[in-house]
C-alpha cells in the first residue's frame, strides 16, 4: 500500500515538474516609438477583437497581458477590460467598436464619450486579436469505477497552437504604432496508469508571456 | 447501543453502494434532462446624450416572460430551456432611461384611439426569434446566441410613427471547467449587450423615425407644440 502511495506521489510530483514541450515566436514592428516620457499620469487599455465568426479572442487571455504587463511595470495603468467596455458602452461592443484609429475621431465627436476617454486619460489601446486551438489529438484511455476502487489506463496526447496579434493605437496623435504577434504550439500528453498524469504544455500562458513582453518593452521604452 | 456496533459488518458497506449507484445513476439521468437557463447579467446605461424626448414604454406580456424552447433532437441532444424576460426588462429600461430624457414604463398597453398622456411617443418591443447554438451543433467551439427583434413606435394617439426589426448576436468561447449553461447564459448576455448597442445607434436612423424626429425639432423650433 506504501509503495502504491510513494508512486502515486512521485508521479504527481514528476508531472508538476515536467510540461510539455512549447516552441514560442514573437514579431514586433514598431512604427513610431512612444512620446509619452511618464505613464504616472496615462493608462493602457487592452481589449480583444471579437469580429471573427469561427473564434472569439478569449477574456481570460486579456487579463493575463494586462497583469503580466502590471506585475513588470507597476507605473502603467491598464484598465480592465469590462471596465472599460462598460463605462464606455455601447462604442466598444463587437458591432460598434473602431476598427482604425481614425474612427476614434468619430467617437470623440460625441461630448459624453470624450469626456469619458480624457477622464479615464487613455493613452495606449491595445487591440488582441487571435485564439488558441487544439490542432490534434490521439490515443485513448479508459476509466473504470468498481466498488473496489476506480482507475484510468491508456495514453493521450493533443497539441494547442496559439496565434495572437496585438494592434498598439496612440489615443493622441489617433494612429497605429505598433504590432506585435505570437505564434506559439506544444503538445500536451496523458499517461495514464491507474491515476492520469496531465503533462500539459502550458501553450496559451507561454503566448500571454512573451506577448507580454514585447508590449512591457514597448510601454516602457518612452522613458 | 452495543446491538447495533455488533450487527452484521457488511450492511454499511451495502448501504453506502446502494447510495453510491443511486448517485450514479441520477448523474446518468440528469445528463438526459432539460437544460434550463435563466439569462442573468449586468447591464451598464449608455453613455450618450439623450435624446429630448418623454417615451412611453410598453412591454408586452410575451416580452415581459419571454423564454425559448428547443426539444432535443435525438438521444445524445438536450432539450434547452433559455428564460430572457426578466434579462430583457432590466437592459432596455437601463437603455432607455440612459437614451431618453424622460421615459414613463406602461403598465397597460395603449388601446386604440385612446391617447397617452404625457408622452411624445409609445415604443413597443418584441422578441420575434431567438435562435442558438452550441458546441456539439456545429463544431465550433464557441456558444452563440441570435436574436430578432420587431420594434413598433406610435404616436401617443396609437397611429405607427414607425416599425423596424434589428437583429442581435452574442457568442463566447469555450472555457474549462465551464457549463453548457454558463456558456449560454454568458452568449446571451453579449447578446443583449449587442441588442443595446444596434438599437442606440439604429434608432434616430431608422428612416421613418429620422422623419419624425426631424419634423418633431422644426415644430419645437418653431414654438409650437408637436
Amino acid at each position: 500500500m506504501k509503495t502504491r502511495r510513494l508512486t502515486v506521489g512521485m508521479l504527481v510530483a514528476a508531472s508538476a515538474l515536467l510540461g510539455g514541450c512549447v516552441t514560442s515566436t514573437v514579431d514586433e514592428m514598431v512604427f513610431n516609438a512612444p512620446t509619452v516620457e511618464s505613464m504616472e499620469d496615462a493608462s493602457v487599455v487592452i481589449l480583444g477583437r471579437r469580429h471573427a465568426s469561427d473564434y472569439e479572442t478569449e477574456p481570460d487571455f486579456i487579463s493575463c497581458i494586462g497583469d503580466h504587463i502590471k506585475r513588470g511595470n507597476s507605473e502603467v495603468e491598464i484598465i480592465a477590460e469590462l471596465d472599460f467596455m462598460n463605462a464606455l458602452y455601447p462604442w466598444f461592443e463587437p458591432r460598434t467598436a473602431p476598427l482604425r484609429p481614425a474612427d476614434i475621431d468619430r467617437l470623440l465627436l460625441q461630448p459624453p464619450v470624450a469626456d469619458k476617454l480624457a477622464d479615464l486619460k487613455t493613452e495606449y489601446m491595445i487591440w488582441i486579436d487571435g485564439t488558441t486551438v487544439q490542432t490534434n489529438a490521439s490515443g485513448s484511455m479508459s476509466c473504470a469505477v468498481g466498488p473496489g476502487g476506480a482507475g484510468c489506463f491508456g495514453f493521450g496526447t493533443w497539441g494547442n497552437d496559439s496565434n495572437y496579434e496585438a494592434t498598439i493605437w496612440d489615443f493622441t496623435d489617433k494612429a497605429e504604432v505598433g504590432r506585435v504577434s505570437t505564434s506559439t504550439s506544444g503538445q500536451s500528453y496523458m499517461p495514464a496508469v491507474v491515476v492520469p498524469i496531465p503533462i500539459i504544455a502550458p501553450v496559451k500562458g507561454t503566448a500571454c508571456d512573451s506577448l507580454g513582453d514585447q508590449l512591457l518593452q514597448f510601454l516602457s521604452s518612452g522613458y | 447501543m452495543s446491538g447495533s456496533m455488533t450487527s452484521d459488518p457488511r450492511q454499511p458497506t451495502r448501504q453506502a453502494l446502494g447510495r453510491w449507484l443511486l448517485l450514479a445513476s441520477l448523474l446518468l439521468l440528469g445528463a438526459c434532462g432539460a437544460k434550463q437557463v435563466v439569462v442573468t447579467g449586468k447591464y451598464p446605461q449608455p453613455l450618450m446624450s439623450r435624446q429630448p424626448l418623454t417615451l412611453g414604454v410598453f412591454y408586452p406580456d410575451e416580452f415581459r416572460g419571454h423564454e425559448f424552447f428547443d426539444e432535443a433532437k435525438g438521444r445524445a441532444d438536450s432539450d434547452w430551456l433559455v428564460k430572457t424576460g426578466d434579462a430583457q426588462i432590466r437592459m432596455w429600461s437601463t437603455l432607455f432611461n440612459g437614451m431618453f430624457e424622460q421615459v414613463i414604463f406602461l403598465d397597460e398597453a395603449p388601446v386604440g384611439d385612446t391617447e397617452v398622456p404625457e408622452v411624445d411617443a409609445v415604443l413597443i418591443p418584441r422578441v420575434d426569434e431567438l435562435q442558438y447554438a452550441i458546441p456539439t451543433h456545429t463544431n465550433i467551439k464557441v456558444y452563440e446566441i441570435w436574436m430578432r427583434y420587431a420594434f413598433e413606435l406610435n404616436a401617443p394617439d396609437g397611429t405607427s410613427i414607425a416599425q423596424w426589426t434589428m437583429t442581435a448576436y452574442g457568442k463566447t468561447p469555450t472555457a474549462f471547467l465551464q457549463t453548457d449553461e454558463a456558456a449560454v447564459n454568458l452568449a446571451a448576455v453579449v447578446a443583449l449587450r449587442d441588442a443595446g448597442a444596434h438599437f442606440a445607434t439604429l434608432f434616430p436612423n431608422v428612416p421613418d423615425v429620422a422623419n419624425w424626429l426631424q419634423s418633431r425639432n422644426r415644430t419645437v423650433a418653431a414654438g409650437t407644440t408637436p
